[in-house]
């Protein structure tokens, strides 16, 4: 056999040494669990073998291929691709589960702690691969690892005693999820099987290289009608978005994530907040072909810049964007239940980072734009995370030290029982605003950016209008979004603030739950920290998306 | 292709090894089995339950339990099938041959090894969280 195909099938394995220590780790917790109920003990194992797989991954971070032609066979024929981007979101989620177990640490009954906390190390391992995938299939299997253990959490997270069973709002929630999200999981799989049917292969640069002969092949003989792939293309992509959608809580798949969220316990939103919008966001990139690493320059213009992901692609993710946002945000000014204000802050955010998808094949023609819109929606899932998580956490220690923080009016007077929470709270608040100098503004700059960097059309029609006005009005709304969400998120500021504590708030003092507030401090660190100097993180999203500026100078070299 | 019936001899074999015993056990049990016809005995069978009445009728949730532990083997041997004709088997006088490349054979050998210790995990899991104990 082809030693470079034997190579890009079994070669990528030692790469995924910090998924598979994931996994072996989850079977120990789980089994574990049966013998001993004891949350710090379970909590250290996942944080030690968190630990252990980040230290896997910094050995053994991108592989080295000996010549071209082993790159390319791994291109086509490896079912993970393990380029930058992959690395950063491998590193982010991994990050993101450190945060997520400190956080969830008190949330669940103390027997039900070990599964808990093995179904979050699925769910990084998931977050992992997604990010990694290469194949179709893969990609789905990843999904599913994401989204199967949160059907799990949304049930271990509540109940006290194994008879005891949910209440009925807990359990509204779990069943919501679970039958939405298998519906999602079964639209997506559709799309995927239209992708399959059409060019098969479920590689994903095969994919994109059989759209690109499909179209070459129309334009050859007939230039004005569009190629049935193509027409057959757009609808597997539409439900492709679809599904996806849901777990990015896109308009109109957002109308579960409200319920789900005031539902369940804080701990558990906290992790459909962040858990399924990762993981959603690295499929989309990865499905629509926005990164394809190691093409030239050549085959990547070419791959965009037919009709189907040049001209339709972008103008329906502009509506999901700016529908998302503006419904997040005018449904968030109505909320008085805080889980379900930041349910729909997260649906109004997913609607910002879908404008950096939304211009990114556009921003292809702009040589010189700072930004490419793809790496302005992964610096905004990493600031998203952090303020997001921060804000939870805060909510989720406040629960576990007995204090009510249900509702927007159980947080009034924080300010005077407890300083230092609404401090780094308003700074949360702050950041999902986007006001300087926190990670908010960063990540809304550099979306906002990409929207204002979109060159005018060559050729002006009237329909579609000129893509330069569509997308600075796509900023524009984005920027009265923004400005919208600040009354809902400024509210809780000033009830923390302005208002007097209810007697109830100011006699609870229960025990602190260290984690929880190690949790919440490293997320107002990522938060500041970013806001204050965001360059770091910006050079990490930037080399992780190869730019096509930078490949153009790299050909430039070759040849 | 030449057409040879001596190669379909087996299944001729086989078909009438089915019958016949499908055959011999019912005549056997009618001539030899002792028959009393109580009014229960002469009710149509239906795995035990009452036949007669609305078919919405409370199951006990300790069936589900068994189901998906039942489908957990199922999907298990579903996998084990294609593993186990996947090995090398001698197809003559010459080498051994099979369907997959050498050198993946080891590979698959353990990645199927995991798969069945996952299965064992979950099967574990499920003894020591009392899904047998029939409570």
């Amino acid at each position: 056999m082809n030693p470079n195909l034997v190579t890009a099938l079994t070669g990528y394995l030692p790469y995924l040494v910090p998924e598979m220590l994931l996994g072996a780790a989850a079977c120990v917790l789980f089994l574990g669990g049966t013998w001993r109920a004891n949350r710090h003990l379970w909590g250290g194992v996942a944080l030690v073998s968190l630990a252990m797989a980040a230290l896997a991954l910094s050995f053994n971070p991108l592989p080295h291929y000996e010549s071209a032609s082993v790159a390319d066979a791994s291109r086509y024929a490896s079912p993970v691709m393990l380029d930058r981007l992959a690395l950063l979101l491998r590193g982010v989620s991994l990050a993101g589960g450190l945060l997520l177990v400190l956080l969830c640490w008190d949330s669940m009954p103390e027997n039900r702690a070990a599964e808990y906390h093995a179904c979050l190390l699925l769910m990084v391992a998931g977050m992992g691969l997604c990010a990694a995938a290469n194949e179709l299939v893969t990609l789905f299997l990843a999904l599913e690892l994401t989204s199967i253990p949160t059907y799990l959490i949304l049930y271990l997270g509540k109940s006290s005693t194994p008879n005891d069973g949910l209440d009925a709002a807990g359990q509204e929630a779990a069943m919501k999820y679970f039958l939405l999200s298998i519906f999602s999981s079964a639209l997506t799989l559709f799309g995927f099987s239209y992708l399959y049917g059409m060019a098969g292969t479920t590689n994903l640069p095969g994919l994109a290289d059989a759209f690109r002969r499909a179209s070459d092949l129309s334009a050859a003989t007939e230039p004005t009608v569009p190629s049935p792939l193509m027409g057959m293309g757009m609808v597997a992509l539409v439900m492709v978005v679809a599904g996806l959608g849901f777990r990015l809580t896109a308009v109109p798949f957002h109308f579960y994530a409200p319920d789900v969220y005031q539902g369940t316990t804080t701990a558990n939103a906290a992790v459909l907040a962040f858990v399924p919008k990762v993981a959603g966001f690295a499929a989309l990139v990865r499905v629509l072909g926005f990164v394809l690493p190691n093409l030239s320059h050549e085959v990547f213009t070419a791959t965009l810049s037919r009709p189907i992901l040049r001209e339709q692609l972008p103008i329906l993710l502009w509506i999901v964007a700016a529908v998302t946002m503006t419904l997040g945000n005018l449904l968030g000014l109505l909320q008085d239940n805080l889980r379900r204000l930041l349910a729909y802050s997260s649906v109004a955010h997913a609607g910002y980072m879908l404008i950096g998808l939304a211009a990114a094949p556009r921003l292809l023609d702009a040589f010189d734009a700072p930004v490419d819109g793809v790496d302005a929606v992964f610096f905004y899932l990493v600031t998203y995370g952090a303020m997001t998580l921060g804000a939870f956490g805060v909510l989720q220690y406040l629960s576990s030290s007995g204090q009510k923080a249900e509702t927007v009016d159980d947080l009034a007077g924080l300010s005077k029982t407890r300083p230092g929470l609404a401090l780094i709270m308003v700074l949360f608040l702050f950041s999902l605003i986007g006001i300087p100098f926190t990670a908010g503004f960063m990540g809304k700059f550099l979306l906002f950016a990409g929207a204002l960097d979109v060159p005018p059309s060559q050729e002006t029609t009237f329909w579609p209008p000129d893509q330069r006005t569509l997308f600075v009005g796509l900023a524009l709304l984005a920027a009265l979004n923004a400005a919208i969400g600040g009354w809902y998120y400024l509210r809780i500021a000033a009830v923390m603030y302005l208002r007097d504590p209810s007697p109830l708030a100011a006699a609870a003092e229960g025990k602190r739950s260290w984690p929880t507030l190690a949790a919440v401090g490293l997320c107002g660190a990522l938060t500041l920290g970013i806001g204050i100097n965001p360059d770091p993180l910006k050079r990490a999203v930037q080399s992780a998306v190869p730019r096509l500026t930078d490949m153009v100078s790299v050909s430039a070299v070759e040849h | 292709m030449d057409f040879a019936l001596s190669t379909y001899y087996p299944i001729f074999l086989f078909l009438l090894v089915v019958v016949g015993f499908a055959v011999s056990a019912l005549v056997a049990t009618h001539l030899l089995g002792p028959s009393r016809r109580t009014p229960v005995k002469q009710m149509p069978y239906e795995s035990g339950m009452d036949p007669i009445g609305d078919a919405r009728q409370h199951f006990d949730v300790k069936f589900y339990l068994i189901a998906i532990l039942f489908l957990v083997f199922d999907v298990e041997l579903l996998f084990l099938y294609p593993w186990a004709a996947m090995y090398p088997w001698a197809s003559g006088p010459g080498e051994p041959s099979s369907y997959l490349p050498g050198e993946f054979q080891s590979l698959v050998f353990w990645e199927v090894l995991v798969f069945l210790l996952s299965v064992v995990v979950a099967y574990i899991y499920a003894w020591r969280r009392g899904v047998f104990r029939w409570r």
